[in-house]
C-alpha cells in the first residue's frame, strides 16, 4: 500500500515540479543550489505527504512546504559568509526571446534587487508573481492579510530606491 | 513600464527549467537508502565494539582462564586473526557501499547497491554463524581433550563400555548449544539489521515498480 502511495506522490510531483523550480529561482543563486534545494524541497515534500490530507489543492500545499523549506535553508545558510561572482547571478537571468538590451538591462537589475529581499519578503513577491491574491498569499505564508499587504507595499517602495537612486 | 509589471510579465513568460523523469524525482528520494546504508555501516562497528568489550569482561573469568591453561594459542589466535580479517573486509565493503550509494544519481546503480547492501549484510550474518559453530566444536574439542573432570568422567564411561553415549551426549549437548546460540544470534541480527534491510527492500520495490 505504502508503495503505491510514494508512486502517486511521485508522479504528483512531476506534475507539478515546475513550481518547486521557481522556488529555487528565487531562492538561490547558482545552479548547484538551485539542485540542493529542488532535492531538499523533494524530500520535505515526502516526509509531510502523510499530513497532506487532500481538503487543499496539491499545488497549495506544494507552495507551502516548499516555501517553508527555502526559508527555513535562507535562514541556515545566512550564518555563512556568502559571496556570489557575476556568473551565479546571471544564471537566473532567463533569456527573453526577443532580445531587447534596455529591457534585458532592467530585468538584470530587479532581479538582482529581488536578491537583497529578506526570505518573508522573497516569498510574498513570488506569491504575487504568482498571480496569488493577498488572502491566499496570508494563508501560504502562515500571515495576517493586512501584514501582506503592508509587506507587499514595502516591498513596492523598496525595489523602487533600489532601481532608481 | 513600471517594474513589477515588467518583472511578473518576465516571470510568467520565461519559465523553462529542465523537466525531471518520474525515475529522477524518486532518486532524490534516495536519500533514505543512503541513510538506512549508512546505520548498516554504523551498526556493524558498534556492533563489534560490543563484542569486543564483551569479550574483555569475560577474559578473567574462571572458564576463560581454564581454557587458557590448556595453551591452545597454535589453534585460537590464528582462528581470532582470520576471523578479525574476515570482519575487516565486511566493514570495508559497508563503508563502499554507503559511499557508492551516497554519490550515485542513477535510478539502476541505486537498485544494484541496494541489492549489493542486502547481500553483504547476509553474508556477514552468514559469516558470524559459521565463525560461531566453528569455534564451538573447536572449543569442544579441547575442552574435551583437556578437562580433567571431563576425563574422569570418560575413563568412568569406558569402564562400563559407554563411552559412545557419552560421546553421544557430549554431541548432542553442543548441538542444542549451536541451536540456541543460533537463534540468540539471529535474533540479535534480525533486531539490528532486520529491520534496515525490509526498508531497504521496500525502497527496491518502488524502484522496480517506478523503473518498469
Amino acid at each position: 500500500m505504502k508503495s503505491t502511495k510514494e508512486i502517486e506522490f511521485v508522479t504528483l510531483v512531476q506534475e507539478h515540479q515546475n513550481l518547486i523550480h521557481k522556488i529555487c529561482r528565487l531562492y538561490t543563486n547558482s545552479d548547484a543550489e538551485h539542485k540542493d534545494l529542488f532535492q531538499e524541497i523533494t524530500i520535505q515534500l515526502w516526509k509531510a505527504y502523510p499530513k497532506f490530507r487532500g481538503d487543499a489543492k496539491f499545488s497549495t500545499w506544494m507552495y507551502r512546504v516548499g516555501i517553508n523549506t527555502a526559508i527555513s535553508l535562507y535562514r541556515k545558510s545566512k550564518r555563512r559568509i556568502q559571496s556570489f561572482s557575476f556568473d551565479d547571478v546571471s544564471y537566473k537571468i532567463p533569456q527573453t526571446e526577443t532580445y531587447d538590451d534596455t529591457q534585458d538591462q532592467q530585468l538584470k537589475s530587479i532581479y538582482a534587487a529581488l536578491n537583497h529581499l529578506d526570505d518573508i519578503s522573497k516569498a510574498v513577491i513570488f506569491l504575487y508573481l504568482e498571480d496569488k491574491n493577498y488572502k491566499e498569499i496570508s494563508e501560504t505564508i502562515g500571515i495576517s492579510e493586512v501584514n501582506a499587504r503592508v509587506k507587499m507595499n514595502r516591498i513596492k517602495k523598496k525595489l523602487k530606491t533600489q532601481l532608481n537612486p | 513600464m513600471d517594474e513589477l509589471e515588467l518583472l511578473k510579465k518576465d516571470w510568467q513568460e520565461n519559465q523553462k527549467f529542465p523537466k525531471l523523469s518520474k525515475q529522477e524525482i524518486y532518486a532524490l528520494l534516495h536519500k533514505k537508502s543512503s541513510s538506512i546504508v549508512k546505520w548498516v555501516f554504523i551498526l556493524s562497528l558498534i556492533e563489534f565494539g560490543f563484542w569486543t568489550i564483551l569479550g574483555f569482561f569475560i577474559k578473567d573469568n574462571e572458564a576463560q582462564q581454564r581454557f587458557d591453561s590448556y595453551e591452545m594459542d597454535h589453534i585460537t589466535i590464528p582462528l581470532i586473526v582470520v576471523g578479525y580479517l574476515i570482519l575487516g573486509y565486511f566493514f570495508i565493503r559497508f563503508y563502499k557501499n554507503y559511499k557508492k550509494i551516497s554519490s550515485t544519481d542513477s535510478v539502476k546503480l541505486l537498485m544494484k547497491n541496494i541489492l549489493d547492501t542486502r547481500k553483504t549484510v547476509k553474508y556477514y550474518v552468514l559469516f558470524n554463524l559459521v565463525f560461531l559453530y566453528v569455534s564451538l566444536i573447536i572449543a569442544v574439542v579441547i575442552e574435551t581433550n583437556n578437562n580433567t573432570d571431563f576425563q574422569l568422567i570418560t575413563s568412568k564411561f569406558t569402564e562400563t563400555n559407554e563411552y559412545l553415549m557419552m560421546y553421544g551426549i557430549v554431541a548432542l549437548l553442543t548441538l542444542l548449544m549451536m541451536v540456541a546460540l543460533t537463534g540468540i544470534l539471529l535474533g540479535f541480527y534480525y533486531l539490528v539489521y532486520g529491520i534496515l534491510l525490509k526498508r531497504l527492500k521496500k525502497n527496491y520495490k518502488v524502484l522496480k515498480k517506478i523503473e518498469g
